[in-house]
């Protein structure tokens, strides 16, 4: 265990830190999302967005996805280091914190402005929960861990009044219902009737790994930021077991991903197999080839597997360009299972199908701009941490 | 005590395609003009058979008022929910726009609408059926495609028809098991 102590105030102004360009453009995507903002609340949703009565559910729901497991991932990757010892994440855990509580704010985002009416959300889950429903539970889990992230933030920040004990119970419970809340989120999918490519146990575990596997990018690109690509050698131990753990992550996607797409193909179940053929072949296939495949899985992988994940910046642009990947990833879980519509497209149906047979859906200009508004949050709030506050945790 | 149960028996083969249902569930519900607003279609299938001797059947249908309800499962707020006469509505006002139901529902039978700003959905017209009339698009049909009535009793049509005749019922493989019977 380090010995090193040096106390340092709370709040400090870190001129190294390149901060103001991720401040700046954090506010800029805050500005566009804004006007988005502005433009639902006088437009309302179904003028500004191009989702459909066949495809529902759209890009804010992927990106929401995108941002919340992405938090419970690092909350799982905090928890490691508080409650199971993992020294190594441990000597991160105040950016993990800060970075899980503020890319649950941006999801938050996104699930703010895709639900049509969040205040009511928020009452009739009091007055008139429906136990049965799984968003009720995912709306729970989620409270519960932002609450938790809040009392972590409190901690690592205060470490001389917290116990050890304490931080590894808080640190448990942050890993434990950071989990649970994300695969309870594959759930809200597989209970869909309707939408057979989301049912079964796939989603929820795939959602887990590839969660945990984002936060572990998410701490290598940050790093390689913050440091200017020069990461300080007391952390490169830390940074290259991050690699090992998202060399492992990405593994066990591989894993998840084939056999999927072998079940799907080799049954043929009505639903998920045309959805498995819209990302193989169909209107998702560059999204699914380049994006899934290419940045998610292959790239990185190399990446990690050739530097031995001992190359700090290779480790950076690993996890930048799996970041990208997995939103891809994301996008295309949403979007394929709804493709298959619920009825044919034949004259007089109202559903409106391409040649393929397939629904359609492309985001609106108004979504991206929403979408938008998720960096901005993050950006901007990440980096005014990184900017004004010290970030550095203390070795206890 | 019996409870009632409603339920529609449809003779598809007697479908002209007029369209009278759509028009009369569009005015009596006040259902907003648009491609994705509709409350009830009426579907052309695909011209069956080989030339000349060809013939297209039309398949009026709607929410199929399932018993075993998707939609009001995965609701979080219980503003789907079902009758005790085994309709199923939407509080609009519990309606949190979140979508589930729509994702949920094997019929796509659910469209948001601006002007509830909820989720909007057939009610086999709710509010006519205390007075004792039927659902607009049943009385509307000038060829009797549509019967409404009570499963409970065994002298009403629905439940005459059902056991008289052969009848299917849409997605059987999805379990939801509809109030909606299509006669063979």
């Amino acid at each position: 265990m380090a010995a090193h102590v040096e106390k340092k105030s709370l709040f400090t102004l870190n001129k190294d830190i390149p901060a103001y360009p991720f401040i700046i453009l954090g506010l800029i995507l805050l500005a566009i999302g804004g006007i988005a903002v502005l433009q639902v609340l006088l437009k309302g949703h179904e003028a500004v967005y191009g989702v459909t009565r066949e495809v529902p559910w759209g890009l804010l729901i992927a990106t929401y996805a995108y941002f919340v497991i992405t938090s419970t991932g690092l909350a799982f990757i905090g928890g490691l280091g508080h409650a199971f010892g993992y020294e190594k994440y441990a000597k991160m855990s105040r950016r993990i914190v800060v970075m899980a509580f503020v890319i649950l704010l941006a999801g938050f985002t996104q699930i703010g402005m895709e639900i049509g009416h969040p205040i009511r959300l928020m009452i009739y889950l009091i007055l008139s929960p429906n136990l049965r429903a799984p968003i009720v539970w995912m709306g729970v889990f989620y409270s519960i861990e932002l609450v938790i992230l809040a009392i972590e933030l409190y901690m690592v920040f205060n470490p001389d009044k917290v116990s050890h004990s304490a931080s590894a119970v808080v640190g448990f419970f942050a890993l434990l219902v950071g989990t649970v809340a994300t695969s309870n989120l594959g759930y809200v999918f597989g209970s869909l009737n309707a939408r057979p490519f989301y049912h079964g146990i796939y989603f929820s575990t795939f959602l887990v790994i590839s969660g945990i596997t984002a936060g572990a990018a998410m701490l290598m690109l940050i790093h390689n930021i913050v440091y200017k690509g020069r990461i300080p050698s007391d952390l490169e131990d830390s940074m290259t077991a991050l690699g090992k753990l998202m060399g492992l992550g990405i593994g066990l996607m591989i894993f998840l991903y084939f056999w999927k797409i072998m079940s799907s193909l080799y049954t043929e179940p009505k639903g998920a197999y045309e959805a498995v053929l819209a990302m193989l072949k169909g209107p998702l296939s560059v999204n699914f080839w380049i994006g899934e495949v290419g940045l998610a899985v292959v790239l990185p992988l190399l990446i990690i597997v050739f530097t031995k994940a001992r190359n700090m910046k290779a480790l950076g642009f690993a996890g930048f360009i799996y970041m990208i990947g997995l939103f891809f990833t994301r996008f295309d879980f949403i979007v394929a299972g709804q493709l298959p519509p619920m009825r044919a497209g034949y004259e007089g149906s109202g559903v409106h199908t391409t040649i393929s047979g397939l629904a359609h859906y492309s985001p609106s200009a108004g979504e991206w701009m929403i979408f938008a508004l998720g960096w901005g949050v993050f950006l901007f709030l990440y980096f005014a941490a990184e900017k004004y506050l010290n970030l550095e945790t203390e070795h206890h | 005590m019996s409870k009632k149960r409603y339920a529609i028996v449809l003779d598809t083969k007697k479908c002209l395609n007029c369209k009278a249902c759509t028009v009369a569930c569009k005015f009596e519900n006040g259902v907003p003009v648009g491609d994705e607003t509709y409350r009830i279609w009426v579907t052309a299938l695909p011209l069956q058979g080989e030339y000349p001797n060809l013939h297209q059947e039309y398949q009026p249908s709607q929410c199929q008022h399932c018993e075993n309800t998707p939609c009001a499962s995965v609701c979080p707020t219980h503003a789907t929910y079902k009758t005790e006469e085994g309709v199923v509505l939407v509080d609009y006002d519990k309606c949190i726009l979140c979508k589930a139901c729509m994702t949920a529902c094997p019929y796509d039978a659910r469209f948001v609408s601006e002007h509830h700003k909820a989720v909007e959905k057939c009610t086999m017209c709710y509010h006519r059926l205390g007075e004792g009339r039927e659902p607009a698009c049943v009385e509307t049909c000038p060829t009797k495609v549509r019967v409404f009535g009570d499963l409970n009793d065994p002298n009403s049509k629905v439940s005459k028809l059902l056991a008289s005749r052969g009848f299917y019922q849409l997605k059987p493989d999805r379990n939801t098991r509809p109030r909606l019977f299509y006669l063979k």
